[in-house]
C-alpha cells in the first residue's frame, strides 16, 4: 500500500514537470498533424467544407505544377545536401588542425550568412542578380556571357537557387564538422603518420570515417531544411520563370494563402510530413540505439 | 596531426586546400560587404556600372528614410518581443521537461520522449494550414501571441537540455533529497545552475531561429502594426521605390542585430550546435 502511494507520487511529480511542455506540444504540434490529415480529405472554400475522400490527393497527382514542385524539391534536396556535405568536409578537414584564430575566422566567414538569414541573403542576391543594374549581370556582360538574366532563364534558375541556398546554409555543417574533427583522438593520426601516410590519405582513411555520425546528422537536418525551401523562392524567383523554380513549400503556401485551396494545401502538407518522417528514420534509429 | 617537423615541407595538398578555403571564405563574406557598402551609396551610385568597389560617399540618408518612411522601429520591437518571449518561454518549459526525462522516473517516460524526439524531424512549416486555423480559433491571428506560442511547442529545447542534465551525477540530486529538499527546490537551486551553459546555448540558438523565422510571421502578421523586421524588410523588396540603396539599408537593419549577436556569442553557437549533434 505504502509502496503504491510512493510510486503514484513519483509518477505525478514526473508528469507535473513535463506538463507545460506537453501542453504546447500537443496543442501546436500533435493536434495540427491530425487536423492536417483531416482537412486534406475535405474540399474547403468560403462557403464551408465538404468531405471528398482522397480527391485532393488525386487532383494533386494530376497537377503538372505539383509534379514540377515535387521534382524541383527532390533536385534541390539531393544536390544541395550533397554539395553541403562534400564542401563542408573539405573546408573542415583543411582547417581543423590549424591555429585557433584562423579556424575561428574561417568558421565565422562561412557562418555569418547563416546568421544573417535567408531573407536578407535573398534580398542581397536579388540585388546582385538584378538584370538591369546588378553586379553579376554586369560581369556576365563584360565577359560576353550569352545570358545575363539568370533568374529569367529556365535552365539557369535552378542552379542559381541551388548556389544561393548552399552558400547561405553551408556554415552550419562546417561548424559541426570542425568541432567533430577537433575531437578525433590525435593518436590515430600519429599512428598513420608513422606508417607513412600523407595528409590526403589520413583525411580519407581516418578523419572522414571517424566523423560518420556527424555526417548522418548533417544529412538529415539539411534534408529537412531543404525540403521546406521557401524564402529564397518567394524573394528571388517567385517560383518562375513559368513555374520552373517552384517548390513544394511554395506550392503549399500559394494554395493556402493565395488561392484559398486549404484542402489541397493540407494534402501537400501531409505528403511533406510523410516524406520528412520517412527520411528521418535512420537518424532516429541511431539516436535511440544510444 | 602535423607536428613541427612537417612545417618546412608543408603538404602541397594542404596548402592548396587552404588557399581555396580562404578564397571561398572571402567570397562568402562578399555579399554582406556589398550589402553594407551599397546601403551607404546614393541612388545613382548604387546602380552605377562599373561599380565603386568602395563607396565614395557615406550617405546615411537611406537609413533615415527606412526609419522615417517605414515603421522599422516598430518592426524591430516586434521581432525582439517575439524572439525574446518565445525563447524564454521555451527555456522554462523545456528545462522542466528535460530534467524530468533525464532524472525522474515515471510511467510512459520513454514513449513520450520518443514522441518528442521524433517530432524534431517535422518542420513546423508543413503544418501551416491546420496551425493557422488553430491560431485563428484562438483569435490570435494578427497578434504577437499568435507568432509566439506555437514556437514553444518544439522539442528542440528538451533535446538540447537533456544531454546537459544527463551529465550531472545522480548523487547530487540524491543528497539534496536526503536533506529534505522538494523536487522543485532541487531543480531550481541545484540542477538549473549546473546546466547554465546549455541554457545559454539554447537561448542564442532559438532566439536567432525565431528571429529568422519568416514564413510563420508572414502568415500571422499581415497587419502593419504586428509585422516583424524580417517580414517588413522583405516587403521593401516589393516596394515601388526604385532606389536599391534604400532597400539594402532596410536589409542591413534586419541583419545587424544578428551580426552583433554572433560577434559576441560565437562560442555559444559552436557549443550549442555541437551539443545538439552529440547529445540528446
Amino acid at each position: 500500500m505504502k509502496k503504491n502511494h510512493h510510486a503514484l507520487k513519483r509518477n505525478l511529480t514526473g508528469y507535473l514537470f513535463i506538463t507545460p511542455q506537453l501542453f504546447f506540444f500537443c496543442l501546436f504540434l500533435v493536434y495540427p498533424i491530425f487536423e492536417g490529415i483531416r482537412l486534406s480529405l475535405y474540399k474547403i472554400n468560403y462557403q464551408g467544407m465538404s468531405f471528398i475522400g482522397f480527391d485532393n490527393y488525386i487532383a494533386l497527382f494530376n497537377d503538372p505544377v505539383f509534379i514540377k514542385s515535387t521534382v524541383n524539391t527532390i533536385i534541390f534536396v539531393i544536390v544541395i545536401v550533397a554539395l553541403t556535405v562534400v564542401f563542408s568536409l573539405f573546408v573542415a578537414s583543411a582547417i581543423f588542425d590549424k591555429n585557433a584564430r584562423y579556424v575561428s575566422f574561417i568558421r565565422g566567414s562561412y557562418y555569418i550568412p547563416v546568421m544573417v538569414s535567408m531573407v536578407v541573403m535573398s534580398m542581397i542576391w536579388s540585388f546582385l542578380l538584378n538584370p538591369a543594374n546588378g553586379l553579376i549581370p554586369f560581369v556576365a556582360r563584360e565577359l560576353e556571357f550569352p545570358v545575363v538574366n539568370f533568374l529569367g532563364d529556365k535552365n539557369l534558375v535552378l542552379p542559381v537557387v541551388i548556389f544561393v541556398t548552399f552558400a547561405t546554409n553551408v556554415g552550419q555543417a562546417i561548424i559541426l564538422y570542425i568541432a567533430a574533427m577537433i575531437g578525433v583522438p590525435k593518436e590515430l593520426f600519429e599512428a598513420a603518420e608513422i606508417d607513412g601516410a600523407n595528409r590526403r590519405q589520413v583525411i580519407f582513411k581516418i578523419l572522414i570515417p571517424s566523423v560518420k555520425p556527424i555526417t548522418l546528422y548533417i544529412v538529415i537536418i539539411n534534408i529537412i531544411a531543404v525540403l521546406k525551401i521557401f524564402v529564397v523562392i518567394q524573394l528571388l524567383t517567385g517560383g518562375g520563370p513559368n513555374n520552373a523554380s517552384t517548390t513544394l513549400m511554395y506550392f503549399l503556401y500559394n494554395n493556402a494563402f493565395k488561392y484559398n485551396q486549404l484542402g489541397i494545401a493540407s494534402a501537400v502538407g501531409v505528403i511533406m510530413f510523410t516524406i520528412a518522417l520517412l527520411l528521418s528514420i535512420p537518424q532516429l534509429r541511431s539516436m535511440f540505439k544510444k | 596531426m602535423f607536428k613541427r617537423k612537417n612545417k618546412r615541407k608543408r603538404d602541397l595538398f594542404d596548402v592548396i586546400s587552404n588557399v581555396v578555403v580562404f578564397l571561398f571564405a572571402l567570397l562568402s563574406l562578399f555579399p554582406l560587404y556589398w550589402l553594407i557598402t551599397s546601403s551607404l551609396k546614393n541612388s545613382a551610385a548604387v546602380v552605377k556600372m562599373p561599380p565603386d568597389w568602395f563607396p565614395k560617399t557615406f550617405n546615411i540618408d537611406n537609413y533615415i528614410e527606412v526609419f522615417s518612411n517605414q515603421p522599422a522601429l516598430k518592426w524591430a520591437l516586434n521581432s525582439i518581443t517575439v524572439s525574446l518571449v518565445s525563447t524564454i518561454a521555451l527555456i522554462i518549459v523545456s528545462s522542466l521537461a528535460a530534467y524530468a526525462f533525464s532524472k525522474l522516473q515515471f510511467k510512459g517516460k520513454n514513449i513520450i520522449f520518443i514522441l518528442f524526439i521524433s517530432s524534431l524531424m517535422v518542420p513546423k512549416e508543413v503544418l501551416i494550414v491546420p496551425l493557422y486555423r488553430i491560431v485563428d480559433n484562438l483569435e490570435m491571428v494578427n497578434t504577437l501571441h499568435g507568432m509566439i506560442w506555437p514556437n514553444v511547442a518544439t522539442a528542440f529545447g528538451v533535446f538540447l537540455l537533456k544531454g546537459f542534465f544527463d551529465s550531472i551525477p545522480d548523487s547530487l540530486r540524491e543528497s539534496a533529497k536526503m536533506d529534505g529538499a522538494s523536487e522543485l527546490r532541487t531543480f531550481f537551486k541545484i540542477m538549473l545552475p549546473l546546466v547554465k551553459p546549455g541554457i545559454g546555448a539554447l537561448f542564442i540558438l532559438y532566439f536567432v531561429q525565431v528571429w529568422n523565422d519568416y514564413v510563420w510571421q508572414l502568415v500571422i502578421g499581415q497587419e502593419e502594426g504586428v509585422k516583424t523586421l524580417m517580414v517588413g524588410t522583405a516587403t521593401l523588396m516589393q516596394d515601388l521605390n526604385p532606389n536599391f540603396a534604400y532597400k539594402m539599408a532596410g536589409a542591413t537593419v534586419a541583419a545587424i542585430p544578428l551580426l552583433v549577436i554572433f560577434v559576441f556569442f560565437q562560442r555559444y553557437f559552436t557549443s550549442g550546435l555541437t551539443s545538439g549533434a552529440e547529445k540528446g
